[in-house]
């Protein structure tokens, strides 16, 4: 049996795409704001077998969040569908299902109904709508958690653009574009909590 | 209306957040450095990078002026 998870943990189950950036950054900063500590299977370096890893770092979660909004066919030439975010989800159900006090799972979509159809399977789950934005998800994030201190969207929202900002002196850094990259993602990480920490100690929510 | 989880534990410390992370400490100093920057911008408004404000501030700002 694994370890009890952190209860400030969440695993990030999102597609690695460039179209999704601003939607990764919102739930990394949303999630720093709200006091968790995001991840993300890129973080895992390589070596064994790297679903084991996955596995391993779901199990040492509390939270999943589960993003379905990019159910498109990639746009390279030899256009396949993903399979990993389902995979990643089927995975985790059923972790959740032999351990329910250990694991909770959300699904979250950018258009309502829309997962009926996608994955019919999933019906009865109530995907959180963050409509493709930004703003969207550091919406769905505060309906979804409660803590003490919550701060406003607007200030979370705030903290966001200037992550956004930091982001390219980080690529630079790690000569990537890419911000899914292990490097990258840690370090958006660590000064979204530096500015998490800094909304917190600035006095309630504006 | 589905209702929030609430949290009832507290959010974990700079220094619980850190072990989660592999960053080294210099560039851990470069980033802290950044935020300091952000900080004494925040306290001086007038520097605000423009493309950091939201489009209705620079709107009222400008009506303002």
């Amino acid at each position: 049996m694994p370890p009890l998870p952190d209860p400030n943990s969440v695993f990030l189950n999102v597609p690695y795409d460039e179209e999704f950036r601003s939607l990764y950054i919102a739930y990394i900063v949303g999630l720093c704001q709200l006091g968790f500590v995001p991840h993300l299977a890129s973080e895992i370096p390589g070596g064994d077998r790297r679903l084991n890893k996955i596995i391993k770092l779901i199990q040492s979660c509390r939270y999943s969040i589960h993003d379905l909004s990019r159910i498109e066919l990639s746009t390279t030439p030899s256009a396949v569908p993903r399979f990993n975010m389902p995979l990643e989800l089927g995975m985790t159900i059923t972790w959740a299902n032999l351990h329910p006090s250990r694991h909770t799972w959300f699904v979250w979509e950018s258009e309502p109904y829309r997962l009926l159809r996608s994955a019919s399977d999933l019906n009865g789950t109530d995907p959180y709508i963050h409509n493709g934005t930004p703003e969207g998800i550091l919406r769905e994030l505060c309906n979804a958690f409660g803590r003490g201190f919550m701060p406003s969207v607007p200030k979370m929202l705030e903290n966001y653009q200037w992550v956004n900002h930091f982001l390219e002196a980080m690529l630079y850094k790690h000569g990537t574009r890419n911000p899914y990259d292990r490097s990258v993602f840690m370090e958006l990480c660590y000064i979204s909590k530096l500015l998490a920490d800094l909304t917190r100690l600035s006095g309630p929510a504006s | 209306m589905r209702k929030p989880i609430h949290l009832t534990f507290p959010p974990p410390t700079l220094e619980e957040f850190e072990k989660h992370y592999r960053i080294s400490k210099a560039r851990k100093k470069e980033l802290l450095a950044m935020v300091e920057e952000f900080k004494a911008t925040l306290s001086n408004q007038d520097e605000t990078p423009v493309d950091l404000i939201e489009p209705e501030k620079r709107r009222k700002s400008a009506s303002a002026a």
